[in-house]
């Protein structure tokens, strides 16, 4: 059996965990990925329009 | 159309946040008369290195890290278990959720202080980025904290629009315009239509699901961080749940301490947040302290049993050695904890003559039982017989029992009480168990000479400035928004109404 090192897609492994300042790529991905979807969901909430101008002051139920 | 509230509720929870009495400055003068000290020693820090801790090879986590380690904890406890409550769609949830969310806030950023603190430098913390490797992991950490504090502040947001949206309605003539500003830029146009409410309800469950795993990897990345370093005591693998049940113990206990604060603070609260509440949660309290206890024995026994040759010394240093004190003192701590809010179930309310239940003989054997415990930690030379120690740790044991039966009648009439007494006592001794978990190994560490480990001035005074700013985000905070979720408090009375009919 090869080492395991010996193929490309363990070089692209060792690669991504060793390499400085990948670590904190990814920290930044996970932040931009987070913030962002808080970001549109915040803007999703906030551009609901409705037709009635009924205000509820809780969650209206069915 | 403007949104609608209960007079009353405008009352006694929308009222007090314009009102700075002498109760808010005495208050906030008291905190930073405590937070100072620590800071103008965190400044002599700065200036002078960590030279002033006791912090060097192999002890490089210290104080800072036992800070760090406990408030991850109360900070994982406080949005997970208000999200379990959320999705369960628990109606006793609904005074309490605001109140854990902000603790999980103000308890990351606090706890993002210590590994600031910790380095020295903290210029450094920009170098943990710069040159991180996926591999470090102390890189998983700050990944974890981080994506977990935004998710935080996220949901305690989510659950906040709809009243800042009350504020911005309500608030009075008087209220300086920057604060209005605030409130109508914070309730992002919220209007309170159908639409809205359905669309926020949806976002509000989503991260409830999301949250729950978020919070646990927290606390167990945390322990994985400990056990890639290959030191004795902290390779067991039941080391992440170990973690994660401290943490939501923990947290139950800041829980019943903050929201009692917020009673004592805000008279009215008692309306909202009843002894119901108390008796609710604190099963799940109860809950926690019997894994805890079934976890702990099972680090120890496991450990004692194997006596490994790295291992069984610093199981060694917290049964007899110098960690003994630390450990004993988490253990009674707990013993008294559970006691104190299972045996009120189980005694009646009738008045009894047995002196063993009386609360004077509970008070006198608490007295004595605190002296020995101290002699034998003092360890003084003229009790080092082991006969005179057998006797002591056997007189300790009989008064601790005494104590325990006479204070069981006075807690039964007193569930608030005796629930905040409980619940400091688990708060100190989780941070006993985390210094316990961190110092016995890093003192006992393998392959080199072993040391000791004493915290200095500048470390005690920046832990105690640590709980005073977590303490102060907690009362400023609820002078801007109310501590307690309206619009929950509202659909839970109108549920309720509807079940009635």
């Amino acid at each position: 059996m090869n080492f395991p090192l010996e193929q490309p897609l363990f070089q692209f492994f060792h690669w991504l965990i060793n390499t400085p300042g990948v670590g904190a790529a990814v920290v930044g991905l996970l932040v931009g990925v987070a913030v962002t979807s808080f970001v549109l969901t915040l803007r999703w909430i906030a551009s609901a329009k409705s037709g009635e101008q009924e205000s509820y002051p809780y969650p209206p139920r069915h | 159309m403007q949104q609608t509230i209960n007079l009353h509720d405008r009352d006694e929870l929308i009222a007090p946040l314009y009102q700075f009495d002498r109760k808010f400055w005495t208050t906030l003068v008291v905190l930073i008369v405590i937070i100072a000290p620590g800071m103008l020693l965190y400044a002599r820090q700065l200036v002078l290195g960590l030279g002033v801790t006791d912090l060097n090879r192999p002890v490089f986590w210290g104080a800072y890290l036992v800070n760090f380690i406990f408030l991850i904890g109360i900070a994982m406890a406080g949005t997970v278990i208000s999200a379990v409550l959320q999705l369960l769609k628990v109606n006793w949830r609904r005074p309490i959720t605001r109140i854990a969310e902000s603790l999980t806030v103000f308890g990351l950023m606090t706890a993002g202080l210590q590994i600031i603190m910790d380095m020295g430098r903290p210029d450094r913390l920009v170098f943990t980025l710069l040159y991180g490797r996926l591999q470090a992991p102390l890189l998983w950490d700050i990944a974890s904290l981080t994506l977990y504090l935004l998710t935080a502040i996220f949901a305690l947001y989510l659950q906040l629009i709809p009243d800042i949206a009350l504020l911005r309605d309500t608030s009075p003539a008087s209220a300086p315009l920057w604060r209005k500003k605030l409130y109508s830029i914070l309730s992002l146009g919220w209007t309170g239509a159908k639409e809205q409410w359905r669309r926020l309800e949806k976002a509000i469950t989503v991260v409830s699901v999301f949250i729950i795993p978020i919070g646990i990897s927290l606390h167990t990345v945390t322990s994985w961080l400990f056990s890639t370093t290959v030191q004795p005591g902290w390779k067991s693998t039941i080391l992440g749940p170990y973690f994660v049940v401290g943490a939501i113990f923990s947290g139950i206990g800041l829980l019943f301490i903050a929201t009692t604060f917020a009673r004592q603070y805000n008279k009215h609260l008692k309306e909202y947040i009843t002894e119901s509440f108390y008796t609710n949660l604190g099963w799940i309290f109860i809950v926690m302290s019997a894994v805890w206890f079934y976890f702990t024995l099972n680090e120890t026994l496991v450990v004692v049993t194997e006596q490994e040759t790295l291992e069984f010394p610093v199981m060694a240093s917290k049964l007899f050695g110098e960690f003994a004190p630390a450990f004993w003192g988490m253990i009674i701590l707990m013993i008294a904890a559970t006691w104190i809010l299972v045996a009120p179930k189980f005694v009646s309310d009738k008045p009894t003559r047995n002196p063993l239940f009386q609360t004077a003989t509970g008070l006198v054997a608490t007295a004595i039982s605190i002296v020995i415990f101290f002699l034998l930690w003092l360890r003084l030379p003229a009790l080092a017989a082991p006969a005179i120690q057998s006797i002591l740790i056997f007189a300790f044991i009989v008064l601790f029992i005494f104590a325990l039966l006479g204070v069981t009648k006075w807690m039964k009439t007193r569930i608030i009480t005796s629930t905040v007494i409980a619940s400091a006592f688990v708060l100190f001794g989780m941070w006993l168990e985390r210094w316990n978990i961190l110092l016995p190994t890093l003192t006992h560490a393998r392959l080199i000479p072993y040391t000791t480990y004493n915290p200095t001035i500048t470390e005690i005074a920046v832990t105690i400035s640590t709980f005073g700013i977590l303490t102060l985000m907690f009362v400023v905070f609820y002078k801007f928004f109310p501590s307690i979720s309206i619009w929950e408090v509202e659909e839970g009375r109108a549920l309720e109404a509807d079940s009635t009919h």
